[in-house]
């Protein structure tokens, strides 16, 4: 009876203490374990949302230019994958996605883990899985895939290795691309697979990235491309832009510049102002195109018209500085009007412009400047943002009345000098000047592709202001086409078609000085297309540049040229009178 | 004195336990014991325990045909965006411009529009 009684109580003490330590792990340290058992059991994973396709028009169909694909990394165990098996298998399969001397990776005692190809695509790395090796690891990656390669890159930008989209429309527009990753929490069993079970399972789907339609057309865009690189090879230029858009709608049908890079490839460009979109982001002084302006200005306010004359000299002293023309020919000195001169490009009738503007033809004076200023800087919008839906640079617009020489910076205003201002300003208020005067925002995003259907962007901003008189608009066009009379003698211009247009040839400031060398030059042309008689149809300008090379506004309007029969032709801009 | 005994039957002696007919049972309420309880509630657990992860195998199983078919989708989509790609590469322009026949072509005239 004792040893009975007292198996009962060691029995009884076992238990209790088996009862005191759950008592512990139950109630005193529940927290902990409960934490312990989640971090073996939960399974937390980031839903990764995809990002949003960008496409191009082709014609009237939206085609994908960005896309991406799902692509792997191929990773072995030196220590146990068997070398020759995966040799053989990367060689057979993926030769051009190896980024390892396998040779060498087997010779590095102690590695246990080695990436050996990247960026393989879903059917090569299918094939390496077929293979069945052992101890080979297929991780699953992303990656954006550009098919046009160079086209258009300064305008798509990319995507850098955190997914970040940067520069062009990968950059701006990178939150709508981006979409919202979601989240999986959930008990997960030892084969890592989620199971239903538990009461703190969460799941927040992703919501994709929108799919981005921009109005750019490939066709006309890759066209464009290869007339530029042609024109950069039969001149001193290094550089060219252009931008091609509709002056009715605003909308950028091309825009390019050359060099360009690979966005698909962008860890390999050498300098990295390539990812510059020199259309938005960089502004710069285009010289006599600004004549339009300051002309449209006084024409506007009824201060002058096409045959308002003033004398011509050669030149002007203004502020103490002699301004001269850079056309001297004889026969313009005296009593010329104004569309001679916008047609010889003098500086001496711009200036005038601005002297009739004040309402003293004889001197500039403040109601001149504050009027011009009121011009350039409120209804054309230059030294602004437009609203374009890429990354944009601002320039500037001098003040009136602020600063010394104020007269002299506003004449030199008059012909593009003594401003900051970008190509996509510049095109923007030209399209104003010859679309019956109403400026609108600049766009080059379509909208989203939403279930096969393209819808406008959410909360954009788009301004159309009536800043000039249909009437002036009608003028302006008629000096412009009468512009390029001769282009159409030459033959240049097609028949049946309205081409109109100005020049610009700016000298480069070197030192916080202009370079009188004048071996240091950027030329610029601005003009429309439209069928004889009718409203323009697009507005193309050109840009070319190269560091100490003296390109005037001639080697950009050959360009033009090429481009706006080009234009013509793809778009099939009808001709009037037929 | 007498001392005559008197029998008195055991019946007649306790006149309501004993009566004719009855049966001589003793009636007392009787209880489970205290092991007897535990076993039988333990028992209950274990049943109740085998059904919960009879379901929740159940439960599991399918989350394995999830699994699958969430795997298969994602292949499915890795291979269609694999289509895509090649398929965008092939009708880029920039190699429809490398083809023989693209060489071969000349640049688009305006040749007549349809009318208005």
């Amino acid at each position: 009876m004792r040893r009975i009684r007292f198996l009962k109580y060691i029995t009884l003490a076992a238990f209790a203490i088996i009862a005191v330590r759950l008592f512990f792990i139950q109630i005193v340290e529940h927290d902990s374990w409960v934490a312990k058992a989640n971090e073996q059991h939960t399974m937390l994973e980031t839903i990764t949302a995809k990002r949003g396709e960008i496409y191009m028009m082709d014609g009237n169909e939206p085609t994908a230019v960005v896309l991406n694909q799902t692509v792997y990394q191929v990773i072995i165990d030196p220590a146990v994958t068997p070398k020759d098996d995966i040799k053989n298998a990367l060689e057979k399969h993926a030769k051009q996605y190896i980024t390892a001397d396998i040779e060498e990776v087997y010779k590095t005692e102690g590695l246990r883990y080695y990436i050996v190809a990247k960026n393989v695509p879903y059917s090569e790395a299918n094939e390496i899985a077929k293979e069945g090796i052992d101890n080979v690891w297929l991780k699953e990656g992303n990656r954006r895939v550009y098919p046009e390669n160079e086209m258009a890159s300064t305008v798509l930008g990319f995507v850098n290795a955190d997914g970040l989209g940067q520069y062009g429309v990968e950059g701006s527009l990178n939150k709508i691309l981006t979409g919202k990753d979601g989240l999986l929490k959930s008990i997960s069993d030892v084969n890592n697979v989620a199971l239903s079970i538990g009461d703190n399972n969460v799941k927040i789907p992703a919501e994709d990235g929108k799919d981005v339609v921009l109005s750019i057309d490939r066709g006309l865009e890759r066209g464009i491309e290869e007339r530029m690189a042609s024109a950069i090879n039969s001149t001193a230029a290094s550089h060219a832009a252009v931008l091609v858009m509709n002056p009715n709608t605003g909308e950028v049908v091309a825009m390019t510049a050359l060099p360009n890079y690979n966005p698909g490839d962008y860890g390999n460009v050498k300098d990295a102002s390539a990812y510059i979109n020199q259309v938005t982001e960089v502004p710069y002084e285009p010289a006599s195109i600004c004549k339009n302006f300051a002309f449209s200005a006084a024409i506007n306010e009824g201060a002058m018209t096409d045959e308002s004359t003033y004398f011509n000299q050669g030149y002007e002293i203004v502020d103490g500085w002699k301004i001269m023309n850079a056309e001297q020919r004889s026969m313009l000195y005296g009593q010329i009007n104004m569309r001679t001169a916008l047609y010889w490009s003098l500086n001496t009738g711009s200036i005038q412009a601005l002297k009739f503007l004040g309402g003293n033809p004889n001197e500039i004076t403040k109601t001149g400047r504050e009027k011009l200023y009121d011009y350039y800087h409120n209804k054309f919008r230059l030294g602004q943002a437009t609203g374009i839906e890429l990354i944009e640079g601002v320039g500037y617009i001098e003040d009136p009345n602020e600063g010394w020489g104020r007269d002299s910076t506003y004449a030199n205003m008059t012909f593009g000098q003594n401003l900051g201002i970008t190509m996509i300003q510049t095109a923007t208020a030209f399209s104003s000047v010859i679309n019956g005067g109403v400026w609108r925002t600049p766009s080059v995003v379509k909208g989203t592709l939403e279930k096969g259907e393209v819808k406008p962007l959410e909360n954009r901003e788009a301004v159309e202001d009536q800043i000039l008189k249909p009437e002036t608009s009608a003028m302006m066009r008629s000096m412009l086409i009468n512009n390029r009379s001769y282009k159409v003698r030459m033959g240049i211009d097609k028949p049946g078609y309205d081409v109109g247009g100005k020049s610009g040839t700016a000298q480069v400031i070197v030192d916080g000085a202009y370079d009188e060398s004048m071996n240091n030059l950027v030329g610029s042309y601005i003009g429309f297309v439209a069928g004889a008689g009718k409203m323009p149809e697009y507005v193309i300008m050109t840009k070319m540049w190269g560091e100490g090379q003296a390109l005037s506004g001639a080697e950009a309007q050959n360009l033009f040229d090429s481009l706006s029969n080009y234009v013509i032709d793809y778009l099939k801009i009808k001709p009037g009178g037929v | 004195m007498s001392s005559a005994q008197t029998f008195v039957s055991r019946r007649e002696a306790n006149p309501i336990s004993f009566t004719r007919g009855r049966n001589t049972i003793r009636l007392e309420k009787r209880n489970l014991g205290s092991i007897s309880q535990i076993v039988i509630i333990g028992l209950l657990a274990v049943i109740f325990g085998l059904i919960s992860a009879a379901e929740g195998t159940k439960a599991t199983s399918l989350d394995y045909e999830i699994s699958a078919v969430e795997s298969e989708i994602s292949d499915l989509s890795a291979r269609r965006d694999d289509l895509a790609v090649e398929k965008a590469r092939l009708t880029s322009v920039a190699n429809a411009k490398s083809t023989t026949v693209a060489a071969a072509m000349t640049d688009a005239t305006v040749t007549g529009y349809a009318a208005d």
